[in-house]
């Protein structure tokens, strides 16, 4: 695949058509206001029947499910699974691009609600529980949050956690406090992940993820936190006091899941840098566009400046990393059109790749804009400030280093 | 309840148009977009069809070099199929020659209840072709359409007038051209922009339609001379050195708009 088919063509068109017309005009309250991004989200699922799409893919699952369940209980081998006509993701992809080059923060808030979140559902749940919950994460009726982060644990994510569940009864009671949970002001279903506390040391205890709803007794959901960039995606902590649960909020009914809660957050941390190529695409190519024009524009010592050989510069290697993005863009949805998905490595070496070429591109893109790259009036100034946070989450640049250097020495 | 809505495949208008200056017609040899115009008479047939509970929307074009782009638009956003014409024979027809090949067209979809078109184009905007076209099928037509009711066998029409709107009633079958803006046209949903692909075009040429002659041939007129619009004359600078409304004032009462 080296170019967008028609059809994703005419879905790009008509997705940047909803933008200018639905996004743009209120970029200002979304990044600087009190909108949050949920119905401008759930608008653009309407429009394009990607609510119903959802559902339809969602009962297919589940039906496909079923069957499996029922045959495995007749002794029978679970029907052989027929693909369907997949494009590789283009569908859920195309618009995260289109989105992020207006507003990434409102790309983080769907991502983590009918992404992340329903993903760590319908990856490891009951059918039960993906009724329940994912549906509604799917279609953006509902908002999700994905709480593994907290005050004391980031990159070391299972090692310094101290969330716990206690088993008390048929119950648990479930305390800790999470941060820098996108979602977390408005969430209504929760994905808290924490230890079970048996007495034993931390280090050996279970991970296990519970289904929390807002307002349950014992939670608390933080105002929005003041931060850097990504305005639209409001981010914020949760207070667990003895929250008590019962095993219908375990995901998967079960503390035993055959392949464990660490194997089920590290499936999520996949999917998610897969999204964050799309999403530095989005920027990239924005700023890019924008720096062209103002390259052709601007007019200084009596010429354009983009016939001085340093903005020329500028403006290639930010083609470069546009051309590099895009292919891996293009990687992904060939693999998942063939149903083949990225090693962790890859997969981290595309989001180390991406998230530093578009925090690149975007600094760039407000070098070459000179002091109004640096004013809020000019579109670079708030993607530079977005940009950066894709070095940040869903993994450090780092942690992703660590990862890529793991596998190749892997012996 | 069956319409066939007209839509023409333009250059896009964001782009700079040219002029050929050997035939003095627009170039139309790039990508063509469905005129945004034809955009609402597709959402009105849709809304149409779906009021009256039954029935499908198809669509006829006439544009160069096999292009079908702006049709697909119109496709994903619900039409059921449709006939293009297209044949290097048609290069040159004027207004008249291409509403008899959309009316030959419309003949081979088997005509419909209702025919729609818009009030004119965006590239040639003669406001000819609709008209022509009722003549050609022998249909009744209602021109600048602004609110579209089915009563039954008949049309409910409000008629945009320079200062209000007629309420005219006509039978069906009928043509109407309808007026930008009428209704909101609906985005395409992503399922329909895939199921655009593989719903029906029929491409045919004016031969296969039996319409002749075609093109320059059967052009009823020439174009001979291509010119250049004349300039807007510059405005005029009022400088404000704190008086400048006056000027501003005299100058609006001497155009007697105060
Ligand atoms: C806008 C935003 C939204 C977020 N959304 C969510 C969310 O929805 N849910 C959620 O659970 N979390 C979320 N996070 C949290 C995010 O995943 C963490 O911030 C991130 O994983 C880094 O953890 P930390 O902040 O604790 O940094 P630390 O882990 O303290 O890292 C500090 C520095 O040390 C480096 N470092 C750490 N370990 C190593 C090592 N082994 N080798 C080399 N360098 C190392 C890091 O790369 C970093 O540079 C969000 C964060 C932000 C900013
Ligand atoms: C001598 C002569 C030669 C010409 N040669 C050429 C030429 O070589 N190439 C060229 O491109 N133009 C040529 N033209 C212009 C051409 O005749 C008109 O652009 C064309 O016939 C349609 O007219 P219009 O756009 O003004 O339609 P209008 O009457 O303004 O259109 C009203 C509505 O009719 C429908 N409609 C009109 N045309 C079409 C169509 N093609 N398909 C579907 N629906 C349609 C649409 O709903 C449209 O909104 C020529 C004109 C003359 C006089």
């Amino acid at each position: 695949m080296f170019e967008w088919s028609d059809e994703h063509r005419m879905i790009r068109e008509a997705v940047q058509r909803f933008v200018d017309e639905e996004v743009r005009p209120h970029v200002d309250e979304l990044e600087h206001g009190d909108l949050p991004p949920y119905d401008i989200l759930r608008k653009m699922f309407a429009t394009f029947g990607m609510d119903a799409m959802a559902r339809d893919r969602f009962a297919k699952q589940i039906a496909r499910e079923q069957a499996a369940l029922d045959a495995t209980a007749r002794c029978e081998e679970p029907p052989a699974r027929t693909e369907s006509g997949d494009d590789g993701g283009g569908l859920s992809l195309i618009p995260i691009i289109e989105l992020c080059r207006v507003c990434p923060g409102m790309v983080t808030a769907m991502g983590v609600s009918m992404g992340l979140t329903s993903a760590a559902i319908m990856s490891k749940g009951t059918i039960r529980q993906k009724q329940r919950w994912a549906l509604d994460l799917l279609t953006m009726d509902k908002v999700g949050a994905w709480a593994i982060t907290e005050p004391g644990s980031g990159s070391d994510a299972f090692g310094s956690m101290r969330s716990t569940a206690r088993r008390d009864g048929d119950e648990y009671v479930l305390n800790g406090s999470k941060t820098f949970i996108t979602n977390g002001p408005y969430a209504d279903t929760i994905v808290f992940i924490c230890k079970l506390d048996e007495g034993n040391p931390p280090e050996q205890r279970k991970v296990l993820s519970f289904v929390l709803d807002r307002g349950m007794p014992g939670l608390v959901q933080s105002k929005p936190l003041r931060k850097m960039g990504m305005h639209s995606s409001p981010t914020g902590e949760l207070f667990l006091d003895d929250v008590r649960v019962g095993l219908d909020r375990l995901i998967g009914e079960t503390e035993d899941l055959p392949s464990g809660g660490r194997d089920g957050a590290k499936a999520t941390f996949q999917q998610e840098r897969a999204g964050v190529a799309a999403m530095a695409l989005g920027i990239i190519e924005e700023c890019l566009q924008l720096s062209v024009q103002y390259a052709r524009d601007r007019v200084q010592f009596g010429r354009p400046i983009g016939e001085f050989q340093l903005i020329q510069e500028k403006l290639a290697r930010m083609e470069v990393a546009r051309m590099n993005v895009q292919n891996l863009v293009f990687r992904t949805m060939e693999m998942g059109a063939a149903g083949r998905s990225m090693t962790l490595a890859e997969a981290s070496a595309m989001k180390l790749y991406s998230a530093r070429a578009a925090t690149e591109v975007a600094m760039e893109a407000v070098q070459l804009y000179g002091g109004n790259g640096y004013m809020s009036e000019f579109r670079v100034e708030q993607l530079a400030r977005d940009a950066k946070v894709l070095q940040i989450y869903a993994g450090t640049d780092e942690i992703q280093i660590t990862h890529i250097a793991k596998d190749l020495l892997r012996t | 309840m069956n319409v066939i809505v007209c839509v023409k495949q333009i250059p896009d208008p964001a782009t700079p148009g040219a002029l050929d200056p050997g035939t003095k017609t627009l170039k139309r040899d790039g990508k063509l977009i469905l005129d945004e115009s034809d955009s609402y008479g597709v959402e009105m047939a849709l809304q149409l069809v779906d009021a009256a509970g039954g029935g499908e929307v198809s669509i006829v074009s006439m544009a160069p070099n096999g292009e079908v782009s702006g049709m697909r638009t119109a496709l994903a956003m619900g039409a059921a199929k449709g006939v293009l014409v297209s044949d290097p024979a048609l290069q040159g027809s004027d207004a008249l020659t291409t509403a008899k090949v959309l009316a030959a067209a419309v003949g081979k979809l088997g005509g419909a209840d209702l025919v729609i078109a818009a009030t004119e184009s965006s590239d040639g905007y003669t406001g000819t072709v609709p008209e022509q076209m009722a003549e050609v099928l022998g249909l009744p037509s209602v021109t600048f359409a602004k609110k579209v009711v089915v009563d039954g066998g008949s049309l409910k029409v409000d008629r945009q007038t320079e200062d209000g709107y007629d309420e005219v009633t006509c039978p069906l079958p009928a043509l109407i051209s309808v007026t930008a803006g009428v209704v909101e046209p609906r985005y395409p949903s992503f399922k329909g922009i895939m199921a655009a692909k593989s719903k029906p075009i029929d491409t045919v040429t004016a031969g296969d339609l039996g319409v002749s002659p075609t093109g320059w041939a059967g052009a009823g007129q020439e174009i001979v001379d291509v010119a250049q619009a004349e300039a807007r004359a510059a405005g005029e600078i009022i400088e404000d050195d704190g008086e400048g409304y006056t000027k501003i004032v005299a100058f609006l009462e001497n155009l007697k708009v105060i």
